[in-house]
């Protein structure tokens, strides 16, 4: 007999008649993307699909099974914490712990204000210094946050996505101040992508054109300076999509935007006269992981190999080393119940697994206290030993791309490929994501996809434990992490030192020769703003100083605000 | 009067961006027959209670993810006070990651009602229409 008709036999004369006993506890079943799903896959779905040419071999193009050619047998993760709070100490403090258990890198979580540019005395930072990340309001600050750590031997990460060519210069002056030659910092990591904050997190200053220039300002002064120095492990610029999904995007729309915004950064580079060999193998995709395993090991696997394709296709590009994308994501946050905050450990661990089995090379776990306020020491940790735990205690460290040819897996590999493929292009007929940002076409497409996922809680048709299935009225007292108050006047107080104990006018002379090159640059997007920006920085001038001259010359980016 | 419409302002105050539950409250607001002004992002307490005097609204509502709802809200407040607003006609909740000891420190201070992730956006919006009769009827 023939598959089809076997098939439709098995519908016909078991399945149905099964439902007559036992009905179907839903009308319809949808991934968490809300892509309808079929009761069962069989090997007619992998029809169309020719093994050599879309699946493949680790290493090797299309990369559709893993980056490299060994998977997580020749891997070790780097234990890379996200983290910062309050006053310089108390962050000090917090980093000091996690080095000693066993962290080899620090991404600083910065609070709001330096993110924006804004000094911690500015009157608009009122209440928020100190609140979602530490402040860095000037190098002096960094040398206080990062006292007593090994800059040779602990790596630096840093999200400041607004503000990089600032953050470069506040590390490299560090290094130069405790006397190490920058090219041996351990790892230097910068996500410096802009684009991420008009598109989901909105912690945006500048207008876009400037800001992507900015950003590409980085990139091209790290592989200008420091290109013979990249077995040290430096990301110029990784993009991120992890907000945009939490806003309410499907999988494939994750991707697609994310492909747009890496596409357009690629060619911010190139026009720089860069070659894709310079930077493209440094960057990677900063994606998220959510609740739906499947969906989302597919996503991972159509990502690699569409991304393969368009180095192909459209950059002529055959160096694996530029074709292979390599994929860090930070798993969804957004997922973490407020309710019964212990039940979070099962969701990300799934989280955790979906990155595992889609060939994931770098990650952050939320923790599992996270919707109710700032992670603890401990709740930081648990969330990092979850991968390890699955990577050499559950079998994940055997075998690559384990999920590879389950017929459900492969067909929504395929068809998330094509979703993405299809709203990349939607980017690009609107004529890229200058004007996708000004269409406000983000915000209406998370609003949908997010409305939609409430409105399927709300009526009970998507059940979630705590929300709408056994929720409970008490709860059990969590201990919370509080960050002392008194932080933001330290800090404060620490600000007005720095300025009374530098070389003000040297300081003027700086901001006055940045503000010349920013005019420049506003009429020649080439200009690099890193060089005038490390002079400003070795003299002490502040995140406020440094920003406040920039926003002079390029404005503010204003954001749609209809909702609909 | 009982039948108006009720004027519901959101705002998110402060510097954190994250608006996607602002808007979502927003449209959920609006399913439920309320009129909504959203100002969008980095507003400061003085640009939200401009706006509460000059649309004229029942209810603010004020969004939080990064931990400044305290200084905020206190704040804001104080400003309605000075301005004439009447915490006794107007209805002020919020919404957000707040923690359990500062849902009480900001119900002290006037808040009606604090709703955190996971809220059911019918419950939000009963709350409101309650609240804000209730109120009302008392200013009437």
């Amino acid at each position: 007999m023939k598959l089809e008709d076997a098939l439709k036999k098995w519908e016909e004369e078991v399945r149905q008649p099964s439902l007559a006993k036992k009905p179907e506890n839903k009308k319809e079943f949808k991934t968490i993307s809300g892509t309808p799903v079929k009761p069962i896959y069989t090997p007619l779905d992998m029809e169309g699909i020719d093994y050599q040419k879309d699946i493949g071999f680790a290493g090797q193009f299309p990369f559709t099974r893993g980056r490299t050619p060994n998977g997580y047998r020749s891997f070790t993760w780097p234990h890379d914490f996200y983290s910062g709070y309050g006053s310089s100490e108390s962050a000090n403090e917090r980093y000091r712990d996690l080095i000693n258990h066993g962290a080899t890198v620090i991404t600083l979580a910065l609070d709001l204000p330096t993110q924006i540019g804004y000094d911690s005395d500015d009157p608009l930072a009122e209440g928020e210094v100190g609140k979602a990340g530490v402040a860095l309001a000037s190098l002096a600050d960094a040398d206080r946050v990062l006292e007593g750590i090994d800059l040779k031997k602990t790596g630096l990460g840093f999200v400041g996505n607004c503000i990089g060519p600032y953050i470069l210069s506040v590390s490299l002056a560090l290094a130069e101040k405790r006397g190490i030659d920058p090219a041996y910092l351990r790892h230097f990591r910068i996500q410096n992508d802009p684009l991420k904050e008009y598109s989901g997190r909105d912690t945006y200053i500048f207008p876009v054109d400037p800001a992507i220039e900015m950003a590409t300002d980085v990139v091209e002064y790290i592989c200008r300076n420091f290109q013979d120095k990249w077995d040290w492990q430096w990301v110029p610029q990784y993009v991120c999509t992890t907000q945009v999904r939490w806003a309410g995007v499907s999988a494939a729309q994750e991707l697609g935007f994310g492909l747009a915004h890496f596409l357009t950064y690629i060619d911010s580079a190139l026009e720089r006269g860069l070659s894709l060999g310079d930077f493209v193998p440094k960057m990677d995709w900063h994606a998220s992981s959510d609740l739906d395993l499947f969906e989302e090991v597919a996503k991972f696997r159509a990502g690699r190999r569409l991304f393969a394709r368009l180095m192909k296709e459209r950059y002529h590009c055959d160096d694996p080393n530029i074709q292979g994308l390599r994929i860090s994501l930070w798993t969804s946050a957004n997922r973490m119940t407020a309710q019964q905050p212990l039940n979070n450990l099962a969701r990300i661990t799934v989280q955790v697994l979906a990155a595992m089995l889609g060939g994931v090379e770098h990650m952050w776990a939320p923790a599992y206290d996270e919707a109710l306020a700032l992670p603890t020491s401990e709740s930081t940790r648990v969330a990092n030993q979850i991968k390890l735990i699955l990577h050499h205690e559950c079998g994940l460290e055997n075998v690559i791309d384990p999920m590879g040819g389950s017929y459900y897996v492969e067909k929504l590999t395929n068809q998330i490929e094509e979703e993405a493929f299809h709203w990349l292009q939607e980017i690009e007929k609107m004529g890229g994501v200058q004007n996708a940002v000004a269409e406000g076409f983000y915000y209406s497409e998370e609003l949908k996809g997010l409305y939609r996922f409430q409105k399927e809680v709300e009526s009970g048709e998507r059940k979630v434990v705590g929300i709408n299935l056994l929720p409970v009225e008490e709860e059990i007292p969590l201990d919370l992490f509080k960050v002392d108050s008194a932080d933001e006047s330290r800090q404060v107080k620490r600000l007005d030192h720095v300025r009374e104990t530098r070389d003000n006018k040297l300081v003027q002379q700086c901001l006055e020769v940045l503000g010349e090159m920013a005019t420049k640059k506003a009429g020649d997007k080439k200009v690099n703003l890193v060089p005038a920006t490390l002079e400003a920085v070795r003299a002490n001038a502040t995140v406020g100083e440094i920003h406040g001259i920039l926003r002079k010359v390029f404005g503010e980016f204003q954001a749609p605000v209809k909702v609909s | 009067m009982a039948d108006k419409r009720i004027r519901v302002l959101v705002a998110k105050p402060g510097l954190d961006g994250h608006e996607m539950g602002a808007r979502l409250i927003s449209k959920c607001l609006m399913d439920a027959r309320m009129e909504v002004i959203y100002t969008g992002p980095r507003q400061t307490p003085e640009m939200v209670v401009a706006t509460a005097l000059q649309e004229d609204v029942d209810v603010i509502g004020l969004s939080f993810l990064t931990g400044a709802h305290k200084e905020h809200t206190a704040k804001i407040i104080r400003l309605m006070r000075e301005k004439g607003m009447d915490l006794n006609s107007t209805v002020l909740v919020v919404g957000g990651i707040i923690p359990p000891e500062d849902v009480t420190y900001l119900k002290s201070l006037g808040v009606d009602a604090v709703f955190g992730p996971g809220s059911d956006t019918r419950t939000i919006a009963s709350t409101i229409k309650e609240t804000a009769g209730r109120k009302r009827g008392k200013n009437d």
